[in-house]
């Protein structure tokens, strides 16, 4: 190149050239931006290995794959496990797209309004599930569809608990919150009393995730909007759903938190962009002092420093009472799949109190069974000496609600409830609007 | 300039009689047959062009194709003409995230250009430390943009004990949010666009100033020209291809700008920094509407696409 080309025909070809080479590059970078990705494998056979996609990652695959060597010891058939936690909702579609979908699919319960109206899930006969009756009701409901049909079976139940650091309240002199009262002022002086004595003003009182990604936000809140007596819509009794987002006790739960974000400052920085990754960080290595989040943090809390320095309390009441955001697994029964029989028999042995036990204590870094959904395994019995199950089994049992996931493509109202929330912190908006205008894209969804 | 001089001097093509077939010399084996002539090219192509073909170009007009239906992957996709467009027209968020994604495109071209000519200028040169610099200065490029992100989360951390933070704090400054205020956060992205991009910038401006002919800059020197003026009559205007291939480039890149903001903000606070293929990429993966995703990638594709011929154009008329 670097010798001077000087001839006339040279340049003009160069002239030519340039830009036809700058279009391809164009043509072919451009591209990619429409270049969807695909993979995995999947299909409706008859015969051979059950084939299971297990939406996680980690020490889970361990636990499940010690879960189905239960059912292949007992029944025979083998099971041929694909786990991924990235794209996972991509593979589907992929695999949906090809009709070679796996034969059963275990991901997040609050799947099922966008399973269901994808058309990639058949209907689950209750009947066909031996054991079906030790499932718990609330369990059984959280599978139903909005008109009342079972669209999966329940593996696993959690409901939301505070983490609360225990050697920090011992620096303030205080006592774990018991009320939305409580958490103010115990927030505030985690965030103004220096709790871990290190002479910097570095401490926040509460981790929040609150991104927009995947819905945090709202997964979040959903927590101070059940103990205010809201919800994100509620059944008309007809089949359909109506938007309550704008109800005076939603309002209060939105006010509630962004009191806690703009007014007291008692938010770890960076929250309306952390994910739960960052959110543990946060609790972990004590820039934050309390937590609400699921009974599967204690694993991942214990791996880290401040293991032994927190306690398990239920969540703060709220102005209507104690309440907590329940969630689940579902083993869901794809369609397309020629193994009805085999499914049944999959679900039936997974809700057996055998397969409960060893999804809670199989492997102790990863709890697939957060709580049992069978009614006759008790959490406190298998996770001898933790009492911190038992605080979770009980606001599960007793105050805890699961969102609207029947609602036909549910995701996207949690998605847009965490946009608008999201917003509302991060201008200091006016609550009120903000759920009046979530409130008007509720409508028009329902309207769809 | 000797314009003329050093053409390679009797090249059989410079002829205009070309020889004919039976006329063959045997030191001109390349005059082969016309169809074999006009095939060979395409020949060495096609394992390029067959692999795009697939992974490329076939994906793109399915996309184009799926932004007319409501995509369903199970169930089969149902035609919506062009539902699909006037919705994703229709929506604000996507409006503001166009305006995020110019300003991005804009400023982070603009910015990269600038900063990778300047390295270019200081870094040039055949000397080992400066390879070593160069080398060093590239860095950036090649590192894996999620690693870099999680670099960069940790140095803007938003808390006084920041990396970037605690420094300020020593000037008496901050702490600044950087990232996590809607008012701040596409600044930082943009600024660590900047950081990744520049040095990607300065080996294409290092290539093009060692391309450029030594004695240009003699003869300037002899006709008096100090440095500001070699640097603005003989440099920028031998550089102009290469600009444009910088810039071509560097739009292509602002426009698509997905990883770093999906790595780092996610989008937000409040859509602060929602760029166009971020609010494709929550559209389609995750409110499941593959065909307004494909419809507003539809609409991205097409406007680069303009934009390049464009800019191609707008150089074509400068060089005339």
């Amino acid at each position: 190149m670097s010798a001077p080309r000087t001839s006339t025909t040279g340049s003009t070809r160069r002239r030519r050239a340039l830009p036809m080479a700058a279009l391809a590059i164009t043509l072919v970078t451009a591209s990619t931006a429409l270049t969807a990705c695909g993979g995995g494998s999947g299909g409706g056979s008859a015969s051979g290995p059950l084939k299971v996609w297990v939406r996680g990652a980690g020490d889970s695959q361990k636990a499940y794959q010690m879960v189905f060597d239960g059912y292949t010891r007992k029944t025979g058939v083998k099971v041929q496990l694909f786990m991924t936690n990235t794209d996972f909702e991509t593979k589907l579609n992929a695999a949906a797209a090809a009709h070679k979908l796996p034969d059963v699919v275990i991901d997040d319960g609050s799947q099922l309004g966008a399973f269901k109206s994808q058309g990639i899930i058949t209907e689950v006969d209750q009947a066909k599930i031996s054991g079906a009756s030790q499932v718990s009701g609330a369990a059984w409901k959280s599978v139903a569809d909005d008109q009342g049909k079972t669209y999966g079976v329940p593996f696993s139940a959690q409901a939301n608990v505070l983490l609360v650091r225990s050697d920090w309240l011992k620096k303030v002199g205080m006592q774990p919150p018991k009320t939305w009262a409580d958490l103010e002022k115990v927030a505030e002086a985690f965030t103004t009393q220096d709790p871990d004595g290190n002479g910097k003003n570095d401490t926040y009182g509460l981790a929040v995730p609150g991104s927009t990604q995947r819905g945090y936000l709202s997964w979040f809140w959903s927590n101070f909007l059940y103990q205010a007596g809201g919800n994100f819509l509620e059944p008309t009794g007809s089949g359909g759903f109506r938007s309550v987002i704008d109800s005076p006790q939603a309002v209060q739960a939105a006010q509630f938190l962004e009191k806690l974000y703009c007014t007291d400052k008692v938010v770890q920085p960076g929250a309306l962009n952390n994910l739960t990754t960052d959110t543990n960080k946060a609790f972990q290595t004590g820039v934050a002092g309390m937590y609400l989040t699921g009974p599967y943090a204690y694993a991942t809390m214990d791996a880290t420093a401040v293991k032994g320095k927190y306690d398990v309390v239920a969540p703060p009441a709220g102005p209507k009472g104690t309440g907590s955001l329940a969630e689940g697994t579902t083993v869901y029964a794809m369609a397309g799949s020629k193994r009805a029989a085999d499914f049944d028999a999959l679900a039936s042995y997974m809700v057996s109190p055998e397969a409960q036990k060893t999804g809670m204590t199989g492997v102790p870094t990863s709890t697939i069974v957060r709580l049992p959904i069978n009614t006759t395994v008790d959490p406190a019995t298998v996770h001898a000496g933790d009492p911190r199950w038992q605080v979770a089994q009980q606001v599960y049992a007793k105050s805890s609600t699961y969102e609207p996931v029947s609602a036909p493509g549910w995701e996207t109202y949690r998605s847009d409830a965490s946009e608008s929330l999201n917003k509302m912190l991060s201008g200091c908006g006016d609550p009120g609007k903000t759920l009046a205008s979530l409130d008007s894209q509720y409508r028009s969804l329902l309207k769809k | 300039m000797a314009l003329t001089k050093d053409r390679p001097g009797g090249s059989p093509r410079s002829g205009r009689p070309r020889f004919p077939a039976g006329n063959r010399t045997p030191s001109a084996p390349r005059a082969l047959p016309r169809w074999p002539r006009v095939a060979t090219p395409w020949l060495f192509l096609a394992p390029v062009l067959v692999l795009f073909g697939v992974f490329k170009f076939w994906p793109t007009l399915w996309g184009m194709y799926l932004s007319f239906f409501e995509v369903r992957p199970y169930l089969g996709n149902r035609w919506v003409g062009w539902d699909n467009f006037s919705t994703a027209f229709h929506d604000a968020a996507l409006r503001s995230a166009v305006e995020h994604t110019v300003v991005d495109a804009l400023v982070t071209v603009a910015a990269s250009a600038l900063l990778g000519f300047g390295l270019a200028l200081l870094l040039e040169g055949p000397a080992r430390h400066l390879r070593i610099l160069r080398t060093a200065a590239f860095l950036p490029v090649v590192t894996a943009m999620v690693a870099v992100a999680e670099l960069w989360n940790t140095i803007l951390y938003p808390g006084g004990y920041g990396t970037l933070n605690s420094l300020l704090g020593h000037l008496g400054l901050g702490p600044e949010p950087f990232l996590s205020s809607p008012h701040s956060s596409l600044a930082s992205v943009m600024l660590i666009q900047v950081w990744k991009s520049a040095p990607y910038d300065m080996v294409i401006f290092v290539a093009g100033l060692a391309g450029i002919d030594r004695q240009l800059y003699e003869a300037a020197a002899i006709d008096g020209a100090g440095a500001w003026h070699r640097l603005r009559h003989v440099t920028l205007p031998s550089l102009r291809p290469v600009t444009t291939i910088v810039l071509t480039l560097g739009i292509i890149r602002g426009l698509r700008v997905f990883t770093e903001i999906y790595v780092l903000t996610g989008g937000g606070p409040a859509g602060s920094t929602e760029t166009i293929v971020t609010y494709t990429y929550k559209q389609g993966i995750q409110n499941n509407q593959l065909g307004m995703a494909s419809a507003v990638s539809t609409v991205l594709f097409l406007v680069t696409v303009l934009l390049t011929c464009l800019t191609l154009w707008w150089r074509r008329r400068k060089e005339a």
